[in-house]
């Protein structure tokens, strides 16, 4: 029964909200949930429990073990962030227990969708995960909050409709060659044996333009930028590093089933869409001067590098995983280190931010570590992951791919360094006398950086199994 | 069968002309219904608690509660009379006409069995969702925006209606519904809080801290 601790631990930590004991110190509290959570992931990926449980709806197997491990410490960091922002800025405090009840609920849906055996279960359990961060993203009182957060709940709306659409698809086309239409994920590479036929086709295209927008992939990407840019600098690194990857868990169980059956539609729709999102995220990141927008922006870039390397599959799929975990804690820590940037210049522009590594040196050294790893520089996992992507391209002859992918890469690794590195080494424009930061308010930043200088350097050896198993099921041999 | 989805395809096109608020949200309600009846024909003998929650969903949620909601936070703001839900103009209907036409072009070329019904339900659930989309492409007010979502849930509901009959476990169903009504809600909340928070944000400088 352990695996289903991580859903239902938070939900009852929720319905304890209603205490006022716990409402008193609720920051602390959201920290106790998350280290519990945390421990019960850790403890996953180390001693696995294999045993299907409540008739088979909830399996946990190697890919979700991976994930469990990494956004369950994300959202610990998180939790640690936003009890250091409230301690310091008592003002803060109003809406917390509103924000930890979302927070609570966004992270039971989270866990819901690693550990779950059944599609329309998983489904619904990311249709809670984007209802919940909708509340999150809206600021009191901020107009352009609330038309990002409705933005956000429209096209998350759309995008799981079409992954709805596409399940009911695949039912057709299971009862069109006499199958009885089931779920169960683990059974499903059976059910997808054999010609797939246009329904099938029609059901896997759909569903991954429908995850594709929950991506942020193009065509459908517009929500991305503004809720980034709105939300709250802790919500946009729950967004961008905790439901992100539960997306992309759902995409890698379909590309698993259906690659071998559709190799070519997938490959080409996520080539496809990779190659168009790197495009316009690139010619974004040019044009933008907002630090949180350009962060978003890269997140674009990297959803194509993603889709690209899914595509791909066979060589990339290690390199991928890399590139994905690494990915996580990069968004994370470069999105939290904005927040902050912004909590003390009390502005988002990019020309107004100069001198960052005299003026706010943790926040310095944060922004230019994520911003190296952003970029795929070594030591990361990400520069091991980006060769490895580039590398199947070759091998796989998809030439024109690689240059248009080399083009762009080498374009948005230009324009992001021409922006972000004067914030970092620039004169500071004016002489500000900052609060000393403390440690605990870089504790969280130290952790994600750690983990991805050992995704880049040394992986233990738990967690390299995990990835491997995950690659292989990736590569549609 | 067919008379209804035809008469359901009606009702996806005729508020896309009448460019007032009121026929929008009598087309949703309109919509709710006519699947339920459609529901109703596919399976006469509704006996099972899928059959009612099927119900509950299309007479209930969608009929009823999404076109009230939008119609009472609309109403409290007394919003003008008029609500276009795609440009008035020759090229937007063209391109509306156009898509019903796609969608049963669409239809045809799919192996869909099941007979003449069947394909005119996929042909009808595929408009839908496509003039949903056409709604959500032309227009940037939040009330056409969250019109054009529930058309996009309403095809994909009518889509869900055909097939086998194959249904979802009862929890799974519920699940549906809760989303959709929590959906729902979210829209009336956003259509309430923009009509009431002023247009011109707070100053650089003047934000409230956030975490």
């Amino acid at each position: 029964m352990r695996p289903l601790a991580l859903v239902v631990v938070p939900l009852l930590a929720c319905l304890g909200l209603v205490l006022p004991v716990i409402r008193a110190r609720v920051t602390v509290f959201l920290i106790g949930v998350a280290i519990v959570t945390s421990a019960v992931a850790a403890l996953e990926a180390v001693v696995p429990f294999d045993q299907p449980l409540l008739d088979h709806l909830v399996r946990v197997d190697a890919t979700s073990r991976l994930f469990l491990a990494v956004i369950n410490p994300i959202f610990l960091g998180v939790s640690v962030y936003v009890w250091n922002r409230v301690a310091t800025t008592p003002a803060l405090r109003d809406g917390m227990v509103r924000f930890t009840g979302f927070a609570l609920v966004f992270l039971a849906a989270s866990n819901a969708v690693l550990i779950a055996n059944h599609l329309m279960v998983v489904w619904i359990a990311l249709e809670v995960t984007a209802l919940t961060a909708a509340a999150l993203i809206v600021r009191a009182g901020v107009r352009s909050s609330y038309q990002a957060s409705l933005r956000y709940l429209l096209f998350s709306s759309v995008g799981l409709g079409f992954v709805l659409l596409g399940i009911l698809c695949l039912t057709r086309g299971m009862e069109a060659t006499g199958q009885t239409p089931a779920f169960f994920i683990d059974e499903l590479p059976a059910l997808a044996k054999g010609e797939a036929g246009p329904w099938r086709e029609l059901g896997v295209a759909l569903m991954i333009l429908g995850l594709g927008t929950k991506l942020g992939l193009a065509p459908m990407y517009s929500w991305l930028p503004e809720a980034y840019d709105e939300a709250p600098p802790a919500v946009t690194a729950l967004l961008a590093a905790v439901q992100f990857n539960c997306a992309l868990v759902m995409l890698f169980r379909i590309v698993h089933v259906y690659r071998p059956g559709s190799e070519g539609l997938i490959t080409g729709i996520l080539v496809g869409l990779g190659i168009i999102s790197m495009a316009i995220s690139t010619v974004s990141i040019i044009a933008t001067r907002n630090i949180k927008r350009l962060i978003a922006y890269a997140s674009i870039n990297h959803a194509g590098v993603i889709a690209i390397g899914l595509g791909v599959g066979k060589s990339a799929s290690y390199g991928l995983m890399l590139y994905v975990i690494s990915n996580a804690f990069i968004k994370a820590i470069l999105f939290l280190t904005a927040g902050k940037i912004k909590a003390h210049y009390r502005t988002k522009d990019t020309r107004q931010i100069s001198g960052l590594v005299k003026d706010l040196p943790y926040s310095g050294v944060f922004l230019m570590v994520g911003t190296f790893a952003l970029l795929g520089f070594p030591p990361f996992g990400s520069f091991v992951g980006e060769l490895l992507i580039l590398s199947a391209l070759v091998s796989s002859h998809q030439l024109l791919v690689f240059a248009a992918f080399c083009a762009l890469i080498t374009m948005s690794f230009v324009a992001t360094g021409r922006t972000i590195f004067p914030m970092i080494w620039g004169q500071p424009r004016e002489q500000n006398d900052w609060p000393r930061q403390t440690f605990l308010s870089a504790a969280p930043k130290i952790g994600f950086l750690v983990a991805l200088l050992v995704l880049g350097i040394y992986i233990p050896p738990v967690i390299n199994n995990l990835i491997q198993q995950v690659a292989t099921s990736l590569e549609g041999r | 069968m067919s008379p209804l989805l035809i008469a359901l395809l009606g009702v996806l096109l005729v508020p896309l002309f009448v460019t007032t608020w009121r026929t929008t949200l009598f087309g949703l309600a309109l919509q709710g219904f006519l699947m339920a009846w459609i529901a109703q024909r596919i399976n006469p003998e509704s006996a099972s608690i899928g059959d009612w929650l099927t119900m509950l969903d299309l007479v209930v949620v969608r009929g009823l509660w999404a076109p009230i909601a939008l119609y009472g936070a609309l109403r409290a703001q007394q919003a003008s009379e008029r609500g276009d839900v795609i440009p008035p103009n020759l090229l937007s209907w063209t391109i509306a006409l156009g898509m019903v036409l796609a969608a049963f072009s669409f239809a045809d070329a799919l192996d869909v069995g099941g007979g003449d019904d069947q394909q005119t339900l996929v042909a009808v659930a595929t408009a839908a969702v496509l003039l949903g989309l056409l709604l959500l492409a032309t227009q940037p007010g939040p009330f056409s925006q969250m019109v054009g979502a529930i058309r996009i849930e309403n095809g994909i509901a009518l889509f869900e209606l055909g097939g086998d009959h194959h249904r979802q476990a009862i929890g799974i169903q519920i699940a549906q519904i809760v989303i959709v009504v929590v959906t729902i809600s979210l829209f009336r909340w956003y259509l309430k809080a923009l009509h009431t928070i002023p247009p011109a944000g707070p100053g650089p400088g003047q934000e409230q801290p956030t975490l």
